[in-house]
């Protein structure tokens, strides 16, 4: 891969210079993610690609299709992640349990999600594994249940899955249907070390041509060396925008945070809470931004603007960099940006899954109404 | 045809009577009308509410928040009239995004369901709401003892509606913008009898035409204040009697001070007595006194007038005395200089809107010390107030201005013209008498100079030599020396009182 900075294109393999816009890029589309264990995760990756040499990244139709292929993950909290290091040999260990079971030997890796530190897990487990990369995944961006995927839409089955924990310990688990085992694993992984790393969604290159989202590990790499790239916000959005679809909503200044102890949807865990956003200029509106574990809505002045499965992120004005929900203050200059998500999450299946009913709102999403 | 009172309820009178009165409401328009009252569970009964409802949120559409947003969004999409919910839900935001909207919105404590069973009960029965809010503002004034308190109760429970209490054209207490004629905008006067008497008391409020109340509702809503302004007024009257029947006495007294002889024979000067301290008078180095008289005196006027002077002239001079004396009222101001008259203008400008309603003229002293000053200084402003009735109502005259001339005011002007009748009976039958007296009036004024009377005239000297031959021939024979001074005392005393006559 051409480690050239500002290049934008499409890539052939990840070197270790491609790790920092590669972390970046996946942390744009997991925005509620913060940055504990960016050096150690980052080094990892960058000492293993140097060793073990680039990780060739292929589209999902180079590769033959009965080539059986299977997808990793993180699975659990960040920061548990940062307190207990991985030993190393995790995803590796995830990958061959699920191998044994199935007897088979996988010819290439996917990332369940290509964002947040999963995106770079399934960099390691390819370079450990010495498989390419496929350059597709299961979400596009972050959701917050494993069979929240495009592949678990089209009839993939999640099991059999593999969750090996930073303990050394593993779980396996079958299933007949897809969302029983998230309930399962999350039962297991505080015992198995607050975290583990998931290998999932076994199948082949020939199913993987229909039921991934291709292009989205190449595009977080380009997503990141816009980021990487510090310039001018406006400029920044505008360069976004042509990569991802996004698009400014509003900039405005951050004027209260709202911790509210509201009932919250029980399948998704995470606190709601409210964000009221002051639009600077324009029209001057009030933006209200609802945060769960990331941001499901936006309304402006009470009128729904932008909503899950959109992929709203904060870019702090000032800084000229993604703001991260953990340190939003009052008074902060934030641009408010939705990214569409991939056109899948907006079927009426993918919205009943993902779409803003499964946070608690019951209003129809302003690209169905 | 009479708008009847089962009109739908506006946010306004809702927000005046339990279950809101004790919410916190942020009204966008008080004018809106409530036509029906709905409870939504779900966005989607919002959705389907029509105008003109107001919505009491419950349970998934109250969970703050988002929620509280878009429902208020909701609601400006429907038009709806106003969005009830818990306080707890509802954050600063929450209010500012309503005002942004021009929402209303009203933030309640009790729990919404009980609240929108109520208000149902309200929206659906207008007029048992409206007795409600009656029954409330009685209870409230039934508590004011004093006229500011009952026109305050109403000009704060009447909305956007001012109201005054006026007497003969002056407002005594509440807002005088009940009185400013404006487009839009209905005045409705209720009168106030006081006690046994007839009186021109008037409650008069400003009705907006597309406001919050109706114009009966109003007009009911100052009848229920009519008692407790009557009660309030007597009261004041019966202060006010005892008040001004004790400065009487006490200025009668002081009057007879300076008269009878210094006990011990000493010249130094009449003690200033200590009660007149208690009625707040001060008596002092320089006493300038300041004479109120009606410009046509018929007698002693009423106590009501007597009330209205007092309320207007003491009004940011509460010290300053006012005491009914004759065919007017006395009052002065005391100060360590003489010369300082600013406190005295500055009364005198605040007080010529009154002088005028009133038809008062008003005559003012110089300063002088003590008691015996004081005194002198009465003379001397009463003499100034005759001179100053010459330039019609509101009129001021300092007697340092008046010099000699004072004793023309003096001339029985009445009794003069009489006399011309009988003297000089051709003269007074002719038509241009009054051009002719004034022209005699202006030659003797200017000592005989032709020229000067015609250019005070503004005539020609032509018409003023033809207008004299013609007063000579009529019996005004002005140069016979032996009569100059009667007929020039003579045609002053016409010309003043026929001038008199074309103004009144």
């Amino acid at each position: 891969m051409t480690g050239q900075p500002g290049y934008i294109g499409a890539s052939a393999s990840i070197t270790a210079e491609d790790v920092p816009a590669l972390y970046e890029g996946a942390k744009f589309y997991s925005p509620a993610v913060g940055d504990a264990n960016r050096s150690s995760i980052t080094s990892w990756l960058a000492g293993l690609l140097d060793r073990n040499g680039p990780v060739p990244l292929l589209r999902v139709e180079a590769v033959p299709p009965e080539t059986p292929c299977v997808s990793v993950c993180v699975l659990g909290s960040g920061s548990a992640m940062a307190d207990l290091p991985p030993a190393g040999d995790e995803f590796e260990m995830a990958v061959r349990q699920i191998e044994r079971l199935q007897r088979v030997s996988f010819g290439a890796v996917y990332p369940l999600a290509a964002a947040t530190i999963s995106a770079l897990v399934a960099v390691v487990a390819a370079a450990q594994l010495r498989v390419p990369l496929l350059d597709a995944d299961g979400m596009g961006r972050t959701f917050a249940l494993i069979h929240h995927t495009a592949m678990h839409l089209s009839g993939v089955s999640p099991t059999p899955l593999a969750a090996v924990g930073p303990t050394g310990e593993s779980v396996l688990v079958e299933v007949p249907s897809g969302p029983r085992a998230d309930r399962m694993l999350r039962a297991n992984v505080d015992t198995v070390g607050g975290w583990a790393a998931l290998a999932a969604y076994p199948t082949t290159a020939g199913v993987l041509r229909r039921a991934a989202l291709p292009g989205t590990v190449s595009r977080i790499a380009n997503v990141g060396r816009l980021l990487l790239d510090r310039t001018d916000p406006d400029v920044l959005v505008t360069r976004l925008g042509t990569i991802t679809g996004c698009r400014r909503l509003a900039r405005g200044r951050i004027a209260e945070l709202e911790h509210l102890s509201r009932p919250s949807d029980v399948t998704i865990p995470a606190h709601p809470s409210s964000l009221v956003v002051e639009e600077t200029g324009g029209l001057g509106r009030q933006l209200r931004i609802e945060l769960r574990s990331e941001i499901v809505a936006v309304f402006a002045d009470g009128a729904l603007v932008a909503g899950a499965p959109d992929l709203i992120s904060l870019l702090d004005v000032s800084r000229g960099v993604l703001a991260t929900l953990d340190s939003l203050e009052p008074g902060d200059l934030v641009d408010v940006l939705a990214t569409p998500a991939d056109a899948v999450w907006y079927s009426p299946r993918g919205m009943e899954m993902v779409g803003m009913g499964s946070h608690g709102i019951p209003l129809a999403h302003p690209r169905r109404r | 045809m009479r708008r009847t009172s089962t009109l739908p309820i506006t946010l306004g009178e809702l927000a005046r009577i339990q279950p809101l009165a004790a919410a916190e409401p942020h009204l966008a328009d008080p004018s809106r009308t409530v036509e029906q009252v709905v409870l939504a569970e779900t966005f989607d009964r919002l959705r389907r509410c029509t105008p003109h409802v107001l919505v009491v949120l419950h349970n998934e559409a109250a969970t703050g928040g988002w929620s509280l947003a878009a429902a208020l969004h909701l609601a400006w999409e429907r038009n709806l009239s106003a969005v009830v919910v818990s306080r707890s839900v509802a954050g600063g935001s929450s209010v500012a995004l309503a005002e942004r909207l021009h929402m209303s919105l009203i933030l309640i404590d009790d729990d919404p369901v009980d609240v929108a069973l109520q208000l149902a009960g309200q929206v659906s029965a207008p007029a048992a709401a409206r007795a409600l809010r009656q029954a409330r503002l009685a209870e409230l004034l039934a508590e004011q003892t004093g006229i500011r308190g009952v026109l305050g109760v109403l000009n704060r429970e009447l909305q956007q509606v001012p109201v005054a209490l006026v007497i003969g054209g002056v407002v005594i207490a509440g807002q005088s913008a009940a009185l400013t004629e404006r487009p839009q905008m209905r005045q409705i006067e209720v009168e106030v009898h006081a006690p046994g008497e007839r009186s021109a008391a008037r409650l008069v409020a400003a009705v907006p035409v597309s406001g919050p109340a109706s114009v009966e509702q109003v007009e009911s809503l100052l009848r229920l204040a009519r008692p407790s302004l009557q009660a309030a007024w007597a009261q004041s009257r019966l202060d006010a009697a005892t008040r001004a029947a004790h400065e009487q006495a006490a200025f009668g007294l002081l009057r007879r001070l300076p008269s009878a002889p210094p006990p011990s024979g000493e010249q130094a000067g009449i003690e200033v007595p200590a009660w007149t301290s208690e009625l707040g008078w001060q008596v002092g180095e320089a006493n300038r006194a300041v004479w109120l008289a009606p410009l046509r005196p018929s007698g002693e006027p009423p106590p009501e007038i007597t009330y209205l002077i007092r309320a207007s002239w003491q009004r940011g001079h509460s010290t300053w005395p006012l005491v009914a004396e004759g065919d007017g009222w006395i009052s002065w101001h005391s100060g360590a200089d003489p010369d300082d008259v600013v406190a005295l203008r500055r009364a005198l400008a605040g007080f010529r809107d009154s002088a005028v309603a009133h038809r008062l003229v008003i005559g003012v002293g110089r300063a002088h010390a003590g008691v015996a000053g004081l005194m002198r200084s009465v003379a001397e402003a009463r003499l100034a107030a005759h001179v100053a009735r010459e330039s019609g109502p509101g009129a001021v005259q300092w007697f340092d201005q008046v010099g000699a001339n004072a004793a023309l005011a003096w001339l029985p002007t009445t009794e003069i013209a009489q006399v011309a009748d009988l003297c000089l009976e051709e003269l007074m039958a002719a038509k241009d008498r009054a051009a002719l007296v004034q022209t005699v009036l202006a030659v003797l004024d200017a000592g005989g100079s032709l020229s000067q009377a015609s250019q005070h005239l503004g005539v020609h000297r032509n018409t003023v030599l033809a207008r004299l031959a013609r007063a000579r021939q009529l019996g005004l024979t002005y140069d016979e020396p032996g009569q100059r001074l009667a007929l020039h005392v003579l045609s002053y005393a016409l010309t003043a009182l026929w001038s008199d006559n074309a103004a009144g």
